[in-house]
């Protein structure tokens, strides 16, 4: 049986790299595989092999300045917190497999597996064993990925073997322990245990070790005072007290096994190492072997489910978009006449959170005004210090909502192009309807961005120069200027993402139809696509920056810096809209052409 | 109310659709067969507007689908086989989205009786991912028919269903017919054609080999035989084979 699944997994894979392979043929995958490779070269690779030509020697010396660094010393002092700290890391995925484990509890199948070996005249027992081989194949490429990874982290020591080893154990055990914990879980389903009672028992046995660890720390350590946190070794050695010792450093025993090959900092330590690891996993190994319940049903249902899910996610919506979907009013009235647009922002706006509303966001900027005048009032250097970080924090998740919040909010045509042939039947031009799809994204990421300009507004002040430059009006005339100009932007960048699901239509069906992950090629695709979208927006955005920035230089001698920021957001706005309209209209035009059936559903 | 005239569609060095000329009368529900890959799909869609043709033209209701699509498209239905549903909308908020879209007026007034007829009136207020799959394909038919096309397009219409289901809508689409509405299915289920359709068309390869009544049909493949079914006229006529 073991020997079929091996052929089925080994077969599997190679037809997975020849269909790769032929579809290099084509040139998206083709550019996606240089791209891409070239992105894992740079970043994985380049310093992989020995010291050799100029960038060798730099390295080289890279390393003897790195050497002769205390701080490096420091470091490899650190390694056994970096162990403790580790194993406490696993302690914590461990518990939350129990304190909050899948909700249909269960051995992992897919779909197909469960057609296949469920009928099968095979035992239960031999079905486990099916699924742990399954899961080498994962865990044994994951083990390669991280590897080069954590082959950059030097001062760990060891080498790529040790490294790659190390991982293996890590995340074999946890995937012995996980499959331990589900046929556990099925157990006392089965037994009658409620999941609230299981979680009060774990939650219960935590806070009794909390418990212990605190009143041991009360009586034989003590609480943390000015000298421990003087430096790395004193900090280091603090920590590794609390960590190695009492019932917490107990509870860490096995745990630090687990951990150790990959911690080994040389060969020697690696060989010692491993007896402990084999001996904690060969204890979950028994422990797994040893759960004689029936799995079934539960990973049926989780088959299904997690197939659900990887349908929804390649239809280009989240994945936890499939997950509780609740029926709810609409946003607001949708009359049965007026301009179509307003429709897509109300259908998809029930497809957000309910939270972005706008009572949500009244609330919210009342709570941003009255922090704001609270923090105002403090005339203490401690509040004026807050006052800035606050303001910062603001700034700079504002930018990043303005920057980022395009890719994430996707309630526009990237989420309902698998209906585009039902788009199509509507009778709206093609600019119409890309209007309405772009509104909700707009309208939230606005909002956000509002919100985030408001805090950074209300407590950010000039001092010293910048104090002389820029006056409160003229603060306030560059803030709301900014919030003028956000709607634009935003539009903008959505436009771009949305355009390039219009003119690449393939690339998109690709990425879609991939899922999460995909390959090399598919990470190469994506980073095109991020890069491509990088240069257009800042080819739409130099024009009308260039305009604004000259406009202020030149009017504000005569007119005041208030009123010439004003005057420059207005002529942004001019070009940002016209940017925006154009770019409506050429890409409805292109949606109008958009050949669906010999493009996404080839 | 549907005329094509020289429709050919062509994916690359691939013709899906060649020169297909055909004309759909008011109160004519015409069947669309043929084997899988003979381009069924390609030309409802073009019909319907979802992918351009390559050459020729469709006029729907006497507007050009390719010169003016909107108003076109005011006047027709696509039903598709799958029911294609926005997850978060309920059948009550599918059905006023698509009265904003169409700009029904009195969307309620209709959406109710309509509802009552598809027999998901209790259902209302429920997601697409609470409904059945024969539920779903009501909502994607209540969507469809909001507007009061005058002209349908089905593709594969019974798939999914349950024999109520069949028999309801198989009698939707007469009792649209009958109202005035040019209907073109298409259909793999041959006994579907016999009890609906007053017209059939046979394709194979991109390529019209009949056109006609039922009888016409019959007549022209029955090589004089009495009695010969549908089934066999219709392997007669493909040739027995997709290629």
């Amino acid at each position: 049986m073991l020997r079929a699944l091996l052929y089925l997994r080994l077969t599997s894979l190679k037809n997975q790299i020849i269909s790769r392979a032929k579809r290099l043929r084509q040139l998206k995958y083709l550019l996606g595989a240089l791209v891409g490779s070239a992105y894992v070269y740079f970043l994985f690779f380049r310093n992989f092999g020995g010291a050799s030509g100029s960038r060798g020697a730099a390295r080289t010396a890279a390393t003897q300045t790195l050497a002769a660094l205390p701080s490096s010393e420091a470091l490899a002092q650190t390694l056994p917190l970096i162990a403790a700290v580790s194993a406490l890391l696993l302690l914590g995925i461990v518990m939350l497999a129990w304190v909050i484990p899948s909700t249909t509890p269960g051995l992992r199948f897919t779909e197909a597996e469960t057609a296949f070996l469920f009928p099968a005249p095979i035992s239960r027992r031999t079905l486990i064993h099916c699924k742990l081989l399954s899961s080498q194949f994962s865990i044994l490429f994951t083990s390669l990925f991280f590897t080069l990874i954590s082959n950059r982290w030097t001062f760990l020591g060891g080498n790529a073997l040790t490294h790659a080893f190390g991982w293996w154990f890590v995340l074999s055990t946890l995937n012995l322990h996980f499959t331990g914990a589900a046929l556990t879980l099925s157990r006392l389903v089965e037994s009658g245990v409620s999941p609230l009672r299981r979680r009060l028992t774990v939650l219960g046995g935590l806070a009794v070790v909390v418990g212990l660890t605190v009143a041991w720390v009360w009586r034989d350590l003590r609480a943390p005072d000015a000298e421990d946190f003087a430096g790395v070794t004193p900090f280091t050695a603090y920590l590794l007290g609390l960590l190695d010792h009492g019932v917490l450093g107990a509870l860490l025993v096995p745990f630090k096994f687990v951990v150790g090959p990959f911690l080994a900092p040389d060969t020697r330590t690696f060989l010692f190492s491993l007896a402990p690891a084999l001996l904690v996993m060969v204890a979950h190994y028994s422990w797994v072997l040893r759960m004689e319940t029936s799995f079934e049903e539960a990973s049926l249902a989780a088959a299904e489910k997690r197939s659900a899910t990887l349908a929804s996610v390649r239809e280009g919506k989240s994945v936890f978009a499939s997950a509780h979907t609740h029926a709810r009013p609409g946003p607001f009235y949708l009359g049965s006449s007026g301009r179509p647009e307003l429709a897509f922002l109300w259908k998809n706006l029930l497809s957000t959170a309910t939270y972005f509303n706008l009572r949500v966001l009244a609330t919210a900027a009342a709570i941003i005004l009255v922090g704001s005048k609270w923090f105002l009032s403090g005339t203490t250097p401690d509040i004026r210090a807050a006052r800035v970080v606050v303001g910062m924090i603001s700034l700079t998740a504002g930018a990043y909502v303005l920057l980022l919040g395009p890719h994430l909010a996707r309630q526009d045509l990237r989420g309902d192009m698998p209906h585009a042939d039902i788009l199509k039947t509507y009778p709206l031009r093609g600019w119409e309807l890309l209007l309405g799809q772009i509104l909700t994204p707009v309208a939230i990421l606005t909002g956000l961005t509002w919100l985030c300009l408001l805090g950074a507004a209300l407590t950010l002040q000039p001092t010293g120069r910048m104090a002389l430059l820029l006056t409160p009006s003229g603060q306030w005339a560059i803030a709301l200027g900014i919030a003028a100009l956000t709607p634009f932007v935003c539009a903008l960048q959505l436009l771009i993402l949305n355009g390039a699901t219009i003119i690449f239509p393939a690339w998109f069906h690709s990425l879609r139809a991939a899922g999460p992950g995909g390959g090399i090629e598919l990470m190469g695709q994506r980073l095109i696509f991020v890069f491509g979208q990088f240069i257009v927006i800042l080819t739409a955005l130099l024009p009308a920056s260039l305009t604004a920035l000259a406009l202020i230089f030149a009017t504000q001698w005569l007119i005041g810096a208030t009123a010439a920021i004003a005057l420059a957001t207005l002529v942004v706005l001019v070009v940002l809209a016209g940017e925006v309209w154009c770019a409506l209209w050429w890409l409805g035009e292109r949606f109008d052409r958009l050949d669906v059936s010999s493009e996404l559903r080839p | 109310m549907i005329e094509v005239s020289g429709l050919t569609k062509r994916y690359g060095g691939f013709t899906a659709v060649r020169d297909l000329s055909l004309a759909v009368q008011p109160g004519e529900v015409l069947g669309l067969v043929g084997p899988n890959g003979a381009g069924k799909t390609s030309t409802l869609r073009c019909l319907a507007g979802i992918i351009p043709a390559t050459a020729g033209n469709v006029r729907i209701a006497g507007r050009d689908i390719s010169t003016d699509p909107v108003a076109a498209k005011r006047a027709l239905a696509f039903f598709p086989d799958e029911p294609r549903l926005f997850d978060y909308l309920t059948i009550r908020q599918h059905l006023n989205f698509v009265a904003r879209i169409y700009g029904v007026a009195d969307h309620e007034a209709i959406a109710g009786p309509l509802l009552e007829e598809l027999e998901i009136a209790d259902k209302a207020d429920q997601l697409p991912g609470e409904l059945s799959r024969g539920m779903k394909q009501k909502l994607a038919i209540a969507c469809g028919l909001l507007h009061r096309p005058s002209v349908m397009f089905f593709d594969e219409p019974l798939t999914g269903l349950d024999p109520l289901g069949i028999r309801r809508m198989k009698d939707s689409i007469l009792k649209r017919a009958r109202e005035g509405a040019a209907v073109i299915l298409s259909s793999h289920l041959l006994h579907l054609l016999q009890e609906v359709c007053s017209h059939v068309l046979i394709l194979k390869k991109g390529e019209k080999i009949a056109h006609g009544t039922l009888a016409e049909i019959s007549a022209q493949f029955a090589n004089g035989e009495s009695g010969v079914s549908l089934e066999e006229i219709f392997i007669r006529a493909t040739g027995g084979s997709e290629h």
